[in-house]
């Protein structure tokens, strides 16, 4: 058993970092976030045999998109409450509060402040497309693989995404800074 | 304002294209303002995007929370030793349920086995051999799970299609694993359920343009097609017809649930 956890955290845990981030575009709190990849992790885990090492990312990716909907239907059986997803009451600073490094400089928190309002604005199929492709770093391929869409709605999507966010950013910030 | 071509400049600014293409897009932009934009544009929001979220990481206390979950688990090990009966000490649970099947079955299975090669070598033959193959001790299962959320991602990397996979233990069909078969020149996803006593194989695999195909009974199986999108699907077993439709049914409603 030793073996197989070792051979989990050399192939799987790399990814944790990426598996927060994209949990955080699809739940848009940290605390949730949070929760979500672990619950993530353990059911990869759970299903860790077989895996070759360059399937890892988009595996666990997908794993944790999957547990998100699962949360989401629970949650949505549960309560009556609308959900983050539907209303457009959006936590602020919630990329901001993500991760608290007290090394980070004033100047980069204003940046990712700017970014943290602008981003969960986006409806989620805009925001994971963008993460995917632009933090992760994906091909288009893996980020069809794990949103479940074909190739070409990765494209409409992502292009949707870029054009919303430019003009998010331009409302806020005026034409002139871009 | 945005040109025709905006989505092939975008899949050149992400990488997308191979050389040849990738040439024609420098030319078209040369020529064309709007694309140029778009470019510096795309550029922009990159750069933006990474300073910004790039720095995000899942910190310490996640790790360490996660770290002291994992070693609430037993782990994969315990997983592998039950797909693997021949390599393990104990046999897997899902063969315990099989057992009432009995040997009589598996015989007749390995008759069938033997004389399919001579039977053609059309699909209907395939499904059927594969799914009496399957009924072999070690054969059923290679992921062995009733989580979907295991299953599901696990075809990706192992078969061709990205099939319905859900759990339906509530209606009395539970989830018992998958695999993947070789046939039809595809790696064909296999979710395995079960019914009883009875084993239920559904194939699927990318549904070609060929003639529709009908539910039908060979040998003592029942094959029940149906298609969702561009993915075909094939329910085998020995279940009586309306519990194998009940199945269909199910998966389908499922499927009709996820993918809107």
């Amino acid at each position: 058993m030793g073996d197989e956890r070792s051979r989990f955290e050399a192939q799987v845990l790399p990814h944790l970092d990426a598996a927060y981030r994209f949990a955080l575009a699809l739940t848009r709190a940290p605390d949730d976030a949070a929760d979500l990849v672990q619950e993530a992790i353990l059911r990869a885990f759970r299903g860790f045999q077989g895996l070759k090492a360059t399937e890892a990312k988009p595996w666990l990716l997908t794993i944790v998109r999957n547990c998100y909907f699962t949360a989401r239907e629970r949650q949505r059986r549960e309560t009556a409450l609308p959900l983050r997803d539907d209303c457009d009451e959006i936590p602020e600073d919630s990329l901001v509060a993500a991760g608290p490094d007290p090394e980070r400089s004033s100047i980069q928190e204003e940046q990712q402040r700017a970014l943290g309002r602008l981003l969960p604005r986006l409806p989620r199929e805009q925001r994971e497309a963008l993460i995917l492709r632009e933090i992760e770093d994906m091909s288009y391929r893996d980020i069809a693989a794990v949103t479940r869409v074909p190739i070409g709605t990765v494209m409409s999507r992502l292009a949707r995404a870029r054009v919303a966010l430019k003009e998010l950013w331009i409302a806020e910030h005026g034409a002139a800074d871009r | 304002m945005s040109c025709a071509e905006a989505l092939k400049v975008q899949a050149y600014f992400d990488a997308e294209l191979d050389a040849l293409s990738a040439l024609e897009v420098e030319r078209h932009v040369e020529g064309c303002a709007a694309c140029r934009a778009l470019l510096e544009d795309l550029g922009k929001a990159r750069t933006l995007i990474r300073r910004d979220a790039g720095s995000i990481t899942a910190g310490a206390a996640l790790r360490s929370r996660i770290g002291h979950a994992l070693d609430g688990e037993n782990g994969p090990a315990a997983a592998i030793q039950r797909a693997k009966p021949s390599m393990g000490r104990s046999w897997p649970f899902w063969l315990g349920a099989l057992s009432g099947i009995g040997t009589a079955a598996i015989a007749a299975a390995f008759a069938w086995l033997l004389v399919l090669p001579h039977a053609g070598t059309g699909l209907l033959d395939s499904l059927l051999a594969a799914h009496i193959n399957s009924l072999f001790p070690g054969h059923l299962i290679a992921v062995q799970s009733s989580d979907r959320h295991t299953v599901k991602p696990w075809f990706a990397g192992h078969a061709d299609v990205s099939p319905i996979v859900a759990d339906f233990s509530e209606q009395k069909f539970p989830l018992i694993g998958g695999r993947a078969d070789y046939f039809a020149g595809q790696r064909v996803a296999v979710t395995v359920y079960q019914h009883g006593l009875h084993v239920i194989n559904v194939f699927s695999w990318k549904r070609n343009t060929g003639l529709p195909l009908r539910d039908t009974t060979r040998s003592g199986y029942h094959l029940a097609f149906w298609s969702l999108g561009d993915v075909q699907y094939c329910a085998v077993s020995d279940l009586n017809w309306s519990e194998l439709t009940q199945l269909e049914r199910l998966i389908r409603s499922s499927g009709e649930q996820d993918y809107p």
